[in-house]
């Protein structure tokens, strides 16, 4: 049964419109990222989700309860902002305990669950202490704390790791995944980072100016993006875009561009537009029907990133570090066929194209 | 020190910089600090500044001076009152102008009118809306069937005290306008976006988050303008002139009549220097409260 979702939702500032028409049903005890670029309408359809903005159009249920018209102290949510939010006057127990004084919980009730919430957050030596006195994880951890406490329905997180390090967001990231199993709640988290969206979500939502582009597991997202702009915006490095066009090749077709052809085995036809997708892990230099210009190579220790030059495109591959390449030096190489994406130019759109192998 | 002789010339080119503020702090603080301390110890004709010395006279005789005593109770209850009248609006004009009311700006400016019109000119307005014959006050109150004769409202008591408090709660509310507004402008969205998401309706986001944060911001509001309202000379001078007889005369203004009126420069220095006392305890009070919040602040 789905916990949150959104029909036909909408949301327009003025003329600037910030969400165009969402449909996302979220299943209870899920942990859906909200991912894309900012500007992409994730924080706006959160803030929908939250009460803090209204729709202009369309229908949020939690539960099976429509919330369009309920303030958001009535939604049985609790949301982290990225900025913590913490009364800067109020100790980091005042804090806690704030929501549930606002809910009229008796003050000897109140005690007990900061308590057992500060314990769970290992803040029982700080509950004394003031925002500004902590460190910004432990002021993360505040605010996880006043989420928490009021044990609500859903979680809503607003890029609550984004301003700590990374080694602390490293930590903190295993911290929530631990959390999320352990309450087993709904968990709705915003960001722009794909890496926190592909480790700690059971589906990723990506956004792109105002619409939602694929909704999806992340491998799902990752093996099988579905347009351009997702797969070009999950993968770090990004996925390597060639542009091209399907003509006839003897007795089938052929994918070709300025220094590649690649035999189509079946789908598309003969001058279609098509912009081939490949991960810098699919490209193999050393050996290949291809040639390719080195420009760059750049070590990181356990990898090395090499920056080539295929068919007047520079594409990013991914190499063994003990691999030598030398600057300006030409080297062939070859794709793996079996894992190419292929979209349609025009529209963006995935295409069911498979790629014979090179026959070697 | 060592004796490096860059460190010498730095002390040196230190001492010379600070040096014309230490002068003109010598010239216009200490000095006339002292002298009234001085004269406050004579009896002095003004005219002439001739006179003998006749010790703590001059306080001997304040401390028997029914006038003396009256003018301190004038002076705290018309800061307390003025004072507290300025907060109050103050503080809800600048909560209003910080919504998104139509022509906000427009609003924001027109506000600040009563603190830039010079008192003279305020006052000279106001005795005319105050007047007993042909003010605007007291036609409309009388068309309003409030009152059924006109009130004479600077010539008598309680009167003559609530206006003075009036014009001066008018005159002045601007400036704790422009500090509140300035603090509200910088309370983070987020904090009552969480109050609401926490549960918390306006009067609790008012309660548990604009107020702690106008804390800061209002104790040196409350401060500032109280030393100038107990120093405020010009605009009672300018409506009442501390009348009837002396039922709204301040400190300040007896200074003005020992000096000038009567020719008396010492018991008026002693009056001033009275003053000075009572503002020295607005000063450490001032310096304690803004001391703990610095120990809150840290950790």
């Amino acid at each position: 049964m789905a916990d949150v979702s959104f029909q036909k939702v909408r949301k327009a500032f003025g003329s600037a419109v910030a969400v165009k028409s969402l449909d996302l049903a979220i299943g209870s005890g899920e942990f859906v990222s909200l991912l894309g670029p900012s500007g992409c309408g994730k924080t706006t359809t959160l803030r929908m989700l939250a009460g803090l903005e209204f729709p202009t159009e369309g229908e949020i249920r939690i539960g099976d309860r429509v919330v369009n018209a309920v303030p958001p102290g009535q939604r049985d949510i609790a949301m982290v902002f990225q900025s913590y939010a913490l009364y800067p006057h109020m100790s980091v127990g005042e804090n806690i305990a704030y929501p549930l004084k606002k809910r009229g919980v008796g003050r000897a009730e109140r005690d007990a669950k900061v308590a057992s919430v500060a314990a769970t957050l290992q803040l029982g030596a700080l509950l004394d202490r003031k925002p500004r006195q902590l460190s910004g994880g432990q002021q993360q951890r505040v605010a996880l704390g006043r989420a928490l406490v009021r044990d609500p329905k859903v979680f809503l997180l607003d890029e609550p790791l984004s301003n700590l390090d990374a080694k602390l967001r490293a930590h903190m990231r295993a911290e929530l995944i631990e959390l999320h199993r352990k309450l087993g709640k709904t968990f709705i988290y915003v960001t722009h980072d794909q890496l926190e969206a592909m480790t700690m979500s059971d589906r990723i939502a990506v956004m792109h100016e105002g619409d939602l582009q694929q909704f999806g597991a992340p491998m799902q997202v990752y093996e099988k993006p579905a347009n351009l702009f997702v797969a070009g915006f999950i993968g770090s490095p990004a996925m390597n875009l060639l542009p091209g066009m399907i003509e006839s090749s003897g007795s089938g077709l052929a994918f070709v561009r300025q220094g590649l052809r690649l035999a189509v085995g079946a789908g598309g036809q003969a001058g279609q537009k098509v912009t081939i997708g490949v991960r810098p892990e699919d490209i193999a230099l050393g050996s290949g029907p291809f040639v390719a210009t080195v420009r760059i190579v750049e070590p990181t220790g356990h990898e090395t990133i090499v920056m080539a030059d295929i068919g007047g495109q520079s594409a990013i591959v991914r190499v063994q570090p003990d691999t030598a390449h030398v600057v300006g030096s030409e080297t062939p190489f070859a794709v793996r066929t079996s894992r190419l994406h292929a979209f349609d130019s025009v529209t963006g759109a995935r295409l069911d194209l498979a790629f014979a192998p090179p026959a070697s | 020190m060592s004796g490096n002789p860059l460190d010498k010339r730095y002390a040196v080119l230190g001492a010379m910089l600070i040096a014309p503020t230490v002068l003109i702090f010598c010239a216009v603080i200490v000095y006339p600090l002292v002298s009234a301390l001085y004269l406050s110890l004579f009896t002095i004709f003004t005219p002439t500044l001739r006179g003998s010395f006749i010790g703590l006279g001059n306080y001997a005789y304040l401390v028997n001076s029914p006038e003396f005593w009256r003018s301190l109770w004038n002076t705290l209850l018309w800061t307390v009152c003025t004072l507290t009248l300025q907060i109050v609006f103050g503080v809800a004009a600048a909560l209003m102008l910080h919504q998104n009311i139509v022509f906000r700006s427009l609003a924001r400016s027109l506000i600040l009118f009563p603190y830039f019109v010079s008192t003279v000119v305020a006052v000279l307005v106001w005795r005319w809306l105050f007047n007993d014959l042909y003010g605007v006050m007291n036609h409309l109150m009388l068309m309003a069937g409030l009152i059924k004769m006109p009130l004479d409202w600077l010539g008598s008591m309680p009167n003559a005290m609530i206006s003075i408090i009036l014009v001066g709660a008018w005159k002045y509310f601007p400036f704790v306008v422009i500090a509140v507004l300035a603090r509200l402008q910088t309370i983070p969205d987020a904090l009552y976006e969480a109050a609401k998401i926490d549960g918390a309706g306006a009067w609790s986001r008012f309660v548990d988050i604009t107020l702690p944060q106008l804390r800061d911001v209002l104790v040196v509001v409350v401060l500032l303008r109280a030393i100038w309202d107990f120093k405020e000379f010009d605009l009672i001078y300018l409506l009442t002139g501390g009348g009837p007889i002396i039922a709204t005369q301040t400190l300040p203004l007896m200074v003005y009549k020992d000096a000038f009126g009567l020719n008396d420069m010492g018991r008026a220095s002693a009056v001033a220097v009275s003053m000075m006392l009572v503002m020295l305890s607005f000063m450490v009070l001032y310096l304690k409260l803004a001391g703990r919040g610095e120990r809150e602040s840290q950790p």
